[in-house]
């Protein structure tokens, strides 16, 4: 029997991956930051830490991926709690 | 003598609770009106200047954020004010076009939530010396810090880590009546308060 979510599922996958990056600033605070990731994607405490300490330390970090409206939607959040985001292709 | 956010039970009854004095409390919340009007500019003031700022003079708070005030302002590519584009940044660095979409879909909304939030903390401290949030004004409140800490810093020339240390180290010898000690004093304060709260709703 075919499966019928098939054209959607091939309808629904991304042609290329985008990102989100936070890029490192030197005002806001590492716990802040870390409270954010946490509270805006859902992130384990571990995880949130991991890519917070990434930003500080490589000046920048890729924080999700999914499609354009996706990550132009993380990207308006990630303004409205001040972390300076940005969202490009994945190259 | 102030004391920091502390957490006050857990889950929905959390609550984040803090003691400021009146001057600290009319410091901040002034500056959160300073950030909001950046952001919602008002109709001008026909006559007599702007009266939040006369006020904040005579009480001695002369911690000013707003752009007319600032002598070396040096407005960014799209004639902006640089702190306004701190916290309305580019979106997209690799094309010019996407950025300006997203900015022409985003901007007003973005502007509006921060403003909201703004005023939101900037009511709250205005209230009384013992400031008790609920989660949904704590994290008002938390943004409305980071915006404003945003501002000062942009105005105080913060764009790295360096910048930090090179202004704190300065600061050493600045003369404590320089309106630039004063600037990071109020700064760093809003960094400690900032960050007990942070730690706090980190930690619930």
């Amino acid at each position: 029997m075919p499966c019928r979510a098939y054209p959607c599922c091939v309808s629904l996958a991304p042609d290329t991956p985008w990102i989100t990056i936070v890029w490192n600033d030197p005002v806001n605070l590492m716990s802040y930051v870390t409270w954010v990731l946490q509270n805006h994607f859902g992130y384990s405490r571990k995880k949130s830490e991991k890519l917070m300490m990434d930003v500080h330390t490589q000046g920048r970090a890729v924080v999700a991926n999914g499609t354009r409206e996706a990550m132009e939607a993380d990207t308006e959040a990630l303004h409205g709690y001040g972390l300076w985001a940005t969202f490009q292709k994945d190259e | 003598m102030a004391r920091g956010f502390r957490r006050k039970g857990s889950g929905r009854q959390a609550r984040y609770v803090a003691q400021l004095d009146p001057l600290e409390r009319a410091t901040v919340a002034g500056l959160m009106d300073q950030v909001r009007e950046l952001l919602d500019p008002p109709a001008p003031v026909p006559e007599g200047g702007d009266d939040f700022a006369s006020i904040v003079a005579g009480l001695g708070m002369g911690v000013t954020v707003a752009a007319e005030d600032q002598s070396d302002l040096d407005p960014d590519d799209a004639g902006r004010d640089p702190a306004l584009a701190r916290l309305l940044p580019t979106a997209n660095r690799q094309d010019d076009e996407v950025a300006a979409e997203f900015r022409r879909l985003t901007e007003t909304g973005l502007r509006q939530r921060k403003a909201a939030a703004l005023e939101t903390a900037a009511e709250l401290l205005r209230g009384e010396d013992k400031i008790r949030l609920d989660a949904g004004q704590s994290r008002a409140v938390l943004a409305a810090l980071t915006d404003v800490r945003l501002v000062l810093g942009e105005r105080m020339g913060l764009r790295t880590d360096e910048d930090v240390d090179v202004l704190e180290a300065a600061a050493q010898d600045l003369d404590p009546d320089d309106p630039l000690a004063y600037a990071l004093a109020v700064y760093d304060f809003l960094t400690w308060l900032q960050e007990t709260l942070a730690s706090a709703m980190l930690d619930g």
